[in-house]
């Protein structure tokens, strides 16, 4: 398992067990509480009757999200599912067991669908940003660079979605690139080498391999970015930052600028990737630190191995005069008489 | 083996010499015997200590004394990452010091790791093996910090080439 899922793997494990045992077997109560990365929850229960499945989500910055259109989002993927949010959630969908599509391959879309409730949730301003994007660069076809209007060279705002307690996503559309800020914080010494060591691999690859030339460009800082220059809350997060952990931990901030599929490729193409990006691209801090704990226990199962090695050599200092019990010749052991 | 790493090594011979420790009760604490070169009770039970470094960054201190030998290391370290990696190892090694015997839990100032040999550990133990294991200790342990490292590398590249390639 080398890249992360998009899909919640356990909803949809538990959907498709609902789903598929439904027309032979009755119906079963489920009530479980399912975590996801980066502090999401989602709960599913059957509240009214067993048969049908309530499905709600708690997402640490829904209102920023809403904020950036996430109703809108929600609302054409799951359009006659909504139903008004369950207390202590942020939104909420109810599946009817009675009333699944007839056909397996629509139910299996669905399951998807459902299991895909965080990335679509989080992908509002990405679209957001795709958008605005499209807009800006037809906007500036008009102009020669000289005599682009002041607007349309900055580009649009900066969204900024605060996802865990200290990390946060800013996206930034412009005329000719769309950018994806991740802020970082490692704890710990041993991560922030590893990242740092991670992270210069992530810049150095597109520059090394040949089929990478058209993956985004990653840069990577300890100091907020230029395109994050005037964010509101962005300068006494910082401050806060080095205070809680007293300097330890350094906000390192990558900034995966997704480079402009659109003048490269047809439109048509844009929109089609458009998805799998805006998926890809949310797995990344997961996957980020998901590669530097897999390599500390690799570290660590080597460490291990060398020890007992060392162990081994040093053991052979030791004589193997060790006294073994003698017997005589009718199996009689001696016993030293105390 | 590299060639500037062979007359490294000969940390052997001066080893062995500084191995010819016996028992030596104290004489200030009762008579207990207590490693000489940990107490520092009486100067004239310690020898003169012997430092064989092959670079700045890696040395070798040897601290004899009547009847205890301590000897430190300090292992390459190039840059954060072995450093990072030394510090790992070396901790994970000292937390294990009960089945090690002869290592120190704690090293001298300014090395990595340290060995304590008291004159029990050679009464019990061969003192030539004993030597043997210090120096396989030296040998190995720089091999395979540099290997911890070039896997982290070629991990961390391959890591990135993956999230990247489904860009294209």
């Amino acid at each position: 398992m080398l890249l992360l899922d998009y899909q919640n793997v356990l909803i949809e494990s538990l959907l498709t067990e609902r789903f598929s045992g439904y027309a032979s077997a009755t119906p079963v109560s489920i009530d479980q509480v399912v975590s996801d990365f980066d502090g999401v929850t989602f709960h599913l229960s059957t509240p009214e009757s067993k048969s049908k499945i309530l499905i709600s989500i708690n997402v640490k910055c829904f209102k920023e999200l809403v904020q950036y259109g996430a109703q809108e989002v929600l609302e054409r993927e799951y359009g006659p599912y909504i139903v008004s949010p369950e207390p202590g959630y942020d939104f909420s969908v109810q599946i009817d067991l009675e009333n699944l599509p007839a056909e397996e391959e629509a139910r299996n879309d669905l399951i998807m669908k459902l299991a895909l409730l965080k990335r679509n949730a989080m992908a509002a301003p990405f679209e957001r940003a795709f958008d605005e994007f499209n807009k800006l660069a037809e906007e500036a076809s008009q102009y020669t660079s000289e005599s682009a209007p002041q607007g349309i060279k900055e580009g649009g705002e900066v969204m900024a979605i605060h996802y865990r307690e200290e990390e946060a996503i800013y996206i930034k559309a412009n005329w000719d690139r769309v950018t994806v800020i991740f802020s970082t914080v490692f704890r710990e010494e041993t991560d922030r080498i590893f990242g740092k060591v991670f992270l210069q691999e992530f810049v150095d690859a597109r520059r090394r391999v040949l089929t990478l030339q058209n993956a985004p460009q990653v840069l990577f800082r300890n100091d907020p970015p230029l395109e994050l220059a005037g964010v509101p809350g962005l300068s006494t997060k910082e401050g806060e930052v080095s205070y809680v952990t007293f300097g330890m931990a350094r906000n390192i901030s990558t900034s995966i600028s997704v480079l402009t599929r659109a003048v490269l490729f047809p439109r048509h193409l844009t929109a089609q990737r458009r998805y799998e990006n805006i998926s890809h691209i949310q797995t990344f801090r997961d996957y980020f630190h998901y590669h530097i704990k897999a390599s500390k226990a690799y570290i660590h199962t080597r460490m291990r191995k060398r020890t007992a090695d060392f162990l081994q050599v040093l053991n052979r200092a030791r004589p193997e005069n060790e006294e073994r019990e003698r017997k005589t010749a009718s199996g009689r052991t001696f016993r030293v008489q105390g | 083996m590299s060639q500037s790493l062979r007359p490294y090594l000969h940390v052997r011979s001066s080893l062995t010499a500084a191995l010819t420790i016996s028992n030596f009760a104290s004489q200030a604490s009762e008579r207990h015997n207590t490693p000489q070169v940990e107490a520092r009770d009486s100067p004239e039970l310690l020898l003169n200590p012997l430092h064989i470094s092959r670079n700045e960054n890696e040395k070798v201190f040897i601290e004899p004394s009547r009847n205890s030998v301590r000897v430190s290391i300090r292992i390459k370290q190039a840059d954060e990452i072995e450093h990072i990696l030394v510090h790992k190892f070396t901790r994970f090694l000292t937390q294990r010091a009960e089945s090690f015997f002869i290592l120190r839990r704690k090293p001298v100032e300014g090395f990595d790791i340290s060995f304590l040999i008291t004159n029990f550990h050679t009464e019990k133990m061969l003192t030539h093996k004993l030597i043997d294991f210090v120096i396989e200790f030296m040998e190995e342990v720089d091999k395979e910090i540099s290997e911890m490292k070039l896997f982290l590398n070629a991990r961390a590249r391959f890591v990135a080439e993956s999230f990247l390639t489904p860009f294209d």
